[in-house]
């Protein structure tokens, strides 16, 4: 398994050099100062607050204690005051509509489009590559073009399904409980499509040709081959992009800030902008940080799941 | 034979042109708007071109006062992007020519840090900032959080682009007598040049869109960025939509440009390094 930078039987005037144990020079110390540079950066400002996040939600945190550091603890009081309140059930519920279903379109329509632009036409790839325009820009300017569109009395969406005939009456996407979250599904769905779709045609690339060629003279259909031959070479695939759009869903805030602010009355609220909302407008420090916590171990257990998954693919 | 397959291949640009221009109407949407004056903004039906195009650049840049955001935001990007390229170009490097157990851990921690949400990080990292006195930096917190943030995707993505670099070339300038740094320096540098570039670049279109660090961490409108003084103007009852769209073409046309050109490098620099 242990693949040294150069070792000595392949390279023997060079072994001579590096005889000296680690050092700078030889290369082993190098390597780990290289590596450290970096850890000790996250340590400092990712794996410290992480730490002290999970402090903080067994301590009463608002703006009196805020500076102290020692503030008293209060046990699991702010897990089952965030659990107890009445939103509570809403909010997770959201959550969970909003990471499944905006997985699922993102995925859906992704892998359509892969599809569609692995075939061969002048300017596919270019073409294909235009999307990710909607992945780059700031999803601050994205959830403000969205909520313009989205706009209830002059949107140029209510204006497109009235015109089509699809509704009668104007939605109010933003302002009414029961539609908000889906607004904020629309626009997430709008910014994850292009990565998935890049992702997906990696795969999709990468699957020889002669494997369709071999199937398509034994009379296999168009259907068919998708269903017996590219779906089961996209397993790894899909699933690294699966767990992979659920992390960047659960990472998702500047659209609900942009959009809805979680409201109305909790109705398009989900728990990491509910942390945010606890801590930065309730000052509810103690809570905002429970929150959190919880939701850091759901993203940490995908994202575990999904580096595993992959080390096994690379070690396979 | 020849005309048919000619005549598919016009189909499929057609369909996929189709797609594009669906996919980027709310783009569109958003620089017909800012060229739209006074009421065809509310006209209904909407107009799709507009009748007197005017765009009031000059006018929305003052009164919005987007010098100072954009100002902002530049900061917070090339800060982020310097401690970024700084600290993580090595480490990618390292995790690329290195196997062992503990490159292996080394790596799997930086993994497990890229899928941090910002803003349920923000809680901890407001708190102990406010109390160390960083919040006296405002903008250097900012920069601090979000070179957290971003730093193990730099290194995820450089990885990739090091791994492609041959070894023997490296190993022959040890040959001669380099020693690893300046093998580092004058080898596998400029050969990944470009991987380091775009990943580069790509820190910095992010940071240049940050948000949540900026929002809870900077107090004073004078050192917030572009995207905090976006929000401000889109309260629940705007109707200048005129004004926020022009503010938003502004804002991200750069992006969108620096995105067209380097379009093909950043696909395949993201392909290459998101999937390993």
């Amino acid at each position: 398994m242990t693949v040294p930078l150069s070792t000595t039987d392949s390279m023997p005037t060079v072994g001579t050099i590096r005889a000296s144990g680690p050092s700078f020079r030889d290369g082993r110390g190098l390597d780990r100062v290289l590596v450290w540079l970096t850890l000790g950066f996250l340590v400092a400002f990712s794996a410290l607050p992480l730490v002290y996040n999970v402090v903080m939600s067994f301590q009463s945190v608002d703006l009196f204690t805020i500076a102290s550091f020692d503030r008293p603890f209060v046990g699991l009081d702010n897990y089952k005051a965030v659990l107890s309140q009445r939103a509570t059930g809403t909010i997770v519920r959201n959550t969970a509509v909003f990471v499944g279903l905006s997985v699922a379109l993102q995925l859906t329509i992704g892998f359509g489009l892969a599809l569609y632009f692995q075939q061969r036409f002048p300017g596919s790839t270019w073409l294909r590559g235009l999307f990710l325009a909607g992945w780059i820009m700031p999803g601050l300017v994205v959830g403000g073009v969205w909520s313009w569109i989205l706009a209830g009395d002059f949107g140029v969406m209510n204006w497109a399904l009235q015109a089509t005939g699809i509704t009668s009456d104007k939605i109010f996407w933003l302002s009414d409980p029961s539609i908000a979250l889906y607004s904020v599904i629309i626009a997430n769905v709008w910014v994850g499509v292009p990565f998935n779709m890049i992702l997906l045609s990696v795969g999709l690339a990468a699957i020889p040709d002669d494997v369709y060629e071999a199937a398509e003279m034994d009379g296999a259909g168009r259907i068919w081959r998708f269903l017996t031959i590219t779906l089961p070479l996209m397993r790894a695939q899909l699933g690294a992009v699966i767990s992979l759009g659920i992390i960047f869903t659960l990472q998702q805030f500047d659209l609900f800030a942009a959009l809805t602010q979680g409201g109305p009355s909790n109705g398009s609220n989900v728990m990491q902008y509910w942390s945010w909302e606890l801590s930065f407008q309730h000052y509810r420090i103690g809570q905002g940080a429970a929150v959190s916590v919880l939701m850091i171990l759901v993203v940490i257990c995908v994202a575990a799941i999904y580096v595993r998954s992959t080390r096994h693919e690379h070690a396979a | 034979m020849l005309r048919d397959e000619r005549l598919t291949q016009f189909a499929l640009l057609f369909v996929a042109l189709a797609m594009v221009a669906t996919y980027m109407f709310p783009v569109y949407w958003m620089y017909v708007t800012a060229l739209k004056t006074g009421t065809e903004i509310t006209a209904w039906p909407p107009s799709f071109w507009p009748a007197n195009p005017d765009f009031a650049a000059v006018e929305v840049w003052q009164r919005m006062r987007m010098g100072t955001y954009l100002k902002n935001s530049a900061i917070i990007a090339v800060g982020v992007t310097a401690i970024v390229v700084v600290l993580g170009t090595g480490c990618g490097y390292a995790l690329a020519r290195v196997r062992s157990r503990w490159m292996d851990v080394a790596l799997f921690s930086i993994l497990m840090m890229q899928v941090l949400p910002s803003s349920l990080m923000i809680t901890p990292i407001f708190v102990s900032f406010s109390q160390i006195g960083l919040l006296d930096y405002p903008r250097t917190s900012v920069i601090l959080a979000q070179a957290a943030k971003v730093l193990p995707f730099y290194v995820v993505l450089t990885r990739a682009t090091f791994a492609q670099v041959p070894r023997e070339l490296e190993e022959s300038a040890l040959v001669e007598g380099n020693s690893r740094i300046g093998a580092f320096f004058s080898i596998n540098v400029p050969l990944a040049r470009n991987g380091i570039l775009v990943a580069a670049l790509l820190i910095f279109l992010q940071s240049l869109g940050e948000y949540v660090y900026s929002r809870s961490l900077i107090q004073s409108r004078a050192l917030q960025p572009a995207t905090v003084g976006l929000q401000s103007f889109m309260g629940p009852n705007t109707s200048d939509w005129q004004g926020v769209m022009t503010y938003a073409a502004i804002y991200v046309t750069p992006i969108i440009l620096f995105f067209v050109f380097l379009q093909r490098q950043i696909v395949s620099g993201l392909t290459s390094g998101a999937l390993k």
